[in-house]
């Protein structure tokens, strides 16, 4: 396969190049729209020579926009502290949680182990609106509606079969007698898990957190669901943002800006477990 | 080296038997679980009650009513349609440009690696967001897609909020979305195949079409499997695309189970019928997940197994 | 006093019993050796009396105690693994600590101890090496040092030479009995290789399918193997098995090898007429002169050197391949007819069917000072 004509190489090439445009365009398109203002941005046709301005971020960081018309109130960085918020903290817990279970699947084959294992990958596919429906009654009922605790808790659903699933694979691949040397070496089964088991599952544990947590600050539907405005993650601040105030695509675009940069950020970071973490274990990068 | 016998203590004071270590290892995961499987209960309760939020008096089971009404109902007809259309639209072209990129990927070289790298960045961001994207990007005023439109002749082409393009448009995001995904998988599974056959077909001279539909396919066809179930699942569930471009619009265009059910319960809030509808959404995707769920079981043994 | 006494173990995986029944004793500061094929549960029984694995019947008793139930951090053992287990991400330094941290030694005392056995096994120069950074030596030794470190009373080594190249496995075959009486711990060493086996034990314990086949000393192992089986792995060159029906005439029992009468003194009449293997081990065989009192003819095949000693592959006029092994440097034929002689009263006779042996020969050979 490593001879390649010409004229395929040139094909390839143009291949490439307009998979690269299609997917990359986008994010370039919005990126150079949220240093533009409004007039620039309606401009026809778009012209890709302006002089670039930080007003739109400037807006969404001091929360008053000042238009002709008056001032306009934004909630977003708001909703930028609540995706912070309830991302880092949904992940903290699903580690706590986590990690003690994914060894207890990887190295204890106990009674019912997989069922349970597989009972919680379930939570994965199943559609989430079938348990978030009721479960704003069950909130109300319970004083949980509209607080981190009760969005953090069913955070879990998407992070813990992550953790879970991801962690029990690298636990796995630690040699057994590895941590049995710890334990006859006169060593507690708790500092065995403290001192080989942890460190040597480390990187894998970091990158679970990593892609857990992109996939908490990119969930919507949980947040729609449950949480009112004051509590509010990006993804639905956005939209209700683009409700609020239609016409101003300048603001519009740099908060889009400010929403993808964090998770971009991580994957490029943790890219190496990447297609393991996306995969749950099953494909290694 | 101290003394001989110091390093054999007394077991004595707290200690934890070795057969509960694991289960009070996995209780807390368990616990927080539990807690969410309650409401999947009342959901197949409230599924078979004739329960609408605006009239709470009249909640009383109606049986398998919500369920057997739904084979005279057209909305229910279409609801099952879009979403079948939509699943299958986005998975099978998904599948082929993810496909198609990652063979254009598949040699190892700083480019095409960091190329890939690139490539996910959009399956890195909130398909809500994504989806807010293309929305200003096909917006009728200023929109770069709109004015592309215009460009080859398409004048007022009206993108998402058009009954006829509405799914089009849609099917556009979530290719955009979730191709990097299918890319990604396929690329890791493209990498890992063994050289050997390759090596030995090119040296026989066997035409490269042969080479790919009798050794690349079928030696893919685990990767390809588990790509396609994942993203059908998903697929199948969709809800923050549409929601975020359309709200299931314009009209019943783009009333996939999710969104119906969503608008169901929120605007017409008849709770019983959103409970059915997701009720019959779940069983799809049970079915699909225990398909979905061998299939990856083997490959994940298999990635294991080369650790 | 640290003895070791397992009382009737049993463990199965599914429901195929990796060990069956076995009962073993192991006298204070005794090296007992483990020898068997792989496969025969001799790793499980390790990982049983360190406590990592439970059996499903039996006790363990270590020191007059028993452990059965007690967790591996309190049994007092030493363990060195086959694969080494080396804590990757851990200098050799700390892994060699880690059962001095483990009894709560002060840092000097720690740094004290491991210096000690490191000097000891001649790795005190790689301390700040990972276990990435070490040779396949260096590892093995590191591994070995952790397991002395806490001077446990009872020392389990897995196969610790297995996976090191030849030159540095007969260096520690060398080194390692000296190290294991400095140490006057309770020692079960476990091996597939039967010059290890030879070398290090006190006693050795013949395993195979899960039972303990024999146990005695390297020499009645070699001198009065309970079957073919452990006759075979036993002894390089491998012993010499020729099927034979035992004769008797007025003078006594014999065999004929190639119409070549070869008495067999001390053997019992019952061998009589019944199909029975002959086993003669290669340094009982010599070349003699074809005219002399009870020679064989033979043809030489091919001669190897063999370090110490020159082993001949011999033809009878039957076809049957006959090993001879000589001192190296001794005189000898390397090709062509020649004539051998065979002492019949250092041949071992096997019962063909059972494989068990019948009668033990009346006089014992010598192994070369292998174990001596």
């Amino acid at each position: 396969m490593e001879s390649t004509s010409t004229p395929e190489r040139i094909l390839r090439g143009i291949a490439l190049t307009l998979v690269i445009l299609f997917f990359m365009f986008p994010i370039f398109w919005i990126f150079m729209m949220s240093f533009q203002t409004n007039e620039t941005i309606l401009q026809i046709p778009p012209s890709l020579s302006f002089t670039p301005t930080l007003s739109n971020y400037m807006a969404l960081i001091t929360g008053k926009l000042t238009t002709a018309a008056g001032t306009l109130d934004i909630a977003f960085m708001g909703n930028l502290g609540n995706s912070v918020f309830l991302s880092t903290a949904s992940v903290a817990v699903s580690l706590l949680l986590g990690v003690p279970a994914a060894y207890a699947f990887a190295r204890h084959k106990f009674r019912g182990s997989e069922d349970i294992a597989f009972t919680l990958l379930s939570f994965r596919f199943a559609p989430p609106l079938l348990v978030l429906l009721p479960l704003t009654q069950y909130f109300q009922w319970l004083g949980l509606s509209d607080t981190y605790i009760g969005l953090i808790w069913v955070y879990q659903l998407i992070c813990l079969p992550l953790i879970l699933w991801i962690v029990r694979g690298y636990f796995e691949d630690i040699s057994a007698d590895v941590e049995y040397a710890y334990r006859i070496a006169g060593h507690s089964w708790f500092a065995t898990f403290r001192k080989i088991a942890l460190p040597l599952a480390g990187p894998g544990i970091a990158a679970a957190g990593l892609l857990a947590f992109i996939f908490a600050w990119n969930n919507f539907v949980f947040a729609l669901v449950l949480a009112s405005a004051s509590k509010q993650p990006v993804t639905v601040g956005a939209l209700a943002f683009v409700t609020s105030s239609g016409i101003q695509y300048g603001q519009i675009a740099a908060a889009i800006v400010l929403s993808i940069a964090p998770t971009l950020a991580l994957a490029l970071y943790a890219q190496r477990y990447l297609v393991e973490g996306l995969s749950l274990g099953a494909v290694k990068g | 080296m101290a003394s001989v016998t110091t390093a054999r203590k007394a077991p004595s004071g707290f200690r934890i038997s070795k057969k509960a270590l694991p289960y009070v290892l996995s209780l807390p995961a368990l616990l927080v679980c539990i807690g969410i499987l309650i409401p999947f209960f009342t959901a197949v309760i409230n599924s078979f009650q004739r329960y609408r939020l605006s009239q709470p008096w009249a909640r009383q089971f109606n049986w398998g009513e919500n369920y057997l009404n739904f084979f005279t109902d057209p909305s229910f007809w279409n609801t099952l349609r879009v979403s079948l259309t939509y699943a299958g639209l986005t998975v099978v072209l998904e599948l082929l440009l993810g496909l198609g990129i990652a063979l254009l990927l598949q040699k190892r070289s700083a480019f095409n690696n960091f190329v890939s790298i690139m490539l996910l960045m959009p399956l890195m961001i909130a398909p809500a967001l994504a989806a807010l994207m293309w929305k200003l990007m096909t917006n009728p005023g200023f929109g770069i897609l709109s004015y592309f439109a215009s460009l080859v002749g398409l004048d007022n082409f009206r993108w998402a909020s058009s009954p006829d393009t509405a799914l089009l448009t849609v099917v556009l995001v979530d290719i955009w979305v979730y191709t990097p995904f299918i890319m990604i998988l396929l690329l890791a599974g493209l990498r890992s195949l063994p050289t050997q056959p390759f090596e030995a077909a090119a040296l026989d001279g066997v035409p490269r079409t042969f080479v790919f539909f009798r050794i690349t396919l079928p030696m893919l066809t685990p990767y390809i499997l588990t790509a396609t179930l994942f993203r059908l699942l998903d697929s199948i569930q969709q809800f923050d695309i549409i929601y975020a471009m359309t709200q299931g619009g314009p009209g019943d265009t783009l009333t996939v189970f999710q969104v119906e059910a969503y608008l169901n319960f929120f605007q017409s809030t008849n709770v019983g019928r959103s409970a059915a509808l997701l009720i019959i959404l779940w069983a799809i995707t049970y079915l699909l997940s225990n398909i979905f769920i061998k299939n990856w079981l083997r490959l994940r043994e298999r990635a294991r197994g080369e650790a | 006093m640290t003895t070791l006494q397992l009382q009737n173990i049993t463990k199965r995986y599914k429901s195929q019993a990796v060990l069956d029944d076995l009962t073993l004793d192991v006298a204070d500061g005794e090296t007992l050796v483990l020898f068997g094929p792989s496969g025969a549960g001799k790793t499980v029984l390790l990982r049983l009396i360190a406590g990592v694995i439970e059996p499903d019947a039996g006790k363990i008793v270590i020191g007059g105690e028993d452990m059965t139930e007690v967790d591996a951090e309190h049994r007092g053992i030493g363990m060195a693994f086959q694969n080494f287990a080396l804590f990757p991400h851990m200098n050799a330094f700390d892994n060699i600590a880690s059962p001095l941290e483990a009894n709560r030694s002060s840092a000097a005392g720690i740094r004290e101890g491991v210096e000690k056995v490191a000097k000891l096994l001649k790795i005190d120069h790689v301390l700040s090496h990972r276990p990435k950074a070490l040779s396949n030596g260096q590892k093995q030794r590191t591994a070995l040092a952790r397991a002395l470190a806490g001077s446990p009373p009872v020392l389990l080594l897995d196969d610790p030479l297995r996976n090191v190249d030849a030159k540095l496995r007969f260096e520690m075959r060398l080194e390692l009995p000296r190290l294991l009486a400095k140490q006057g711990a309770t020692v079960i060493y476990v091996t597939q290789d039967y010059k290890e086996a030879m070398a290090l034990g006190d006693r050795i314990a013949v395993m195979s399918q899960g039972r303990i086949r024999q146990i005695g000393t390297p020499e009645d192992i070699y001198n009065t193997p309970a079957d073919i089986d452990i006759a075979r792995l036993f002894g390089d060159p491998t012993i010499n098995l020729l099927t034979v029906i035992p004769k008797k005439d007025a003078s006594g029992v014999y065999v004929e090898l190639s119409n070549v009468r070869v008495p067999l003194p001390s053997m019992p009449e019952s061998v009589v007429g019944k199909e029975c293997v002959l086993g003669l081990r290669p340094e009982t065989i010599v070349f003699t002169e074809p005219s002399a009192q009870g020679a064989i003819p033979v043809t030489v095949e091919a001669e190897t050197p063999l370090n110490e000693k020159t082993v001949t592959l011999l033809l009878t006029a039957r076809g049957r391949e006959i090993l001879l092994s000589r001192p190296a440097g001794t005189p000898g034929p390397s090709s062509g007819p020649a004539a051998i002689a065979v002492n019949g009263a250092a041949a071992f006779l096997f019962d063909k069917e059972s494989g068990a042996r019948i009668a033990t020969p009346a006089t014992t050979t010598n192994r070369n000072g292998e174990a001596a």
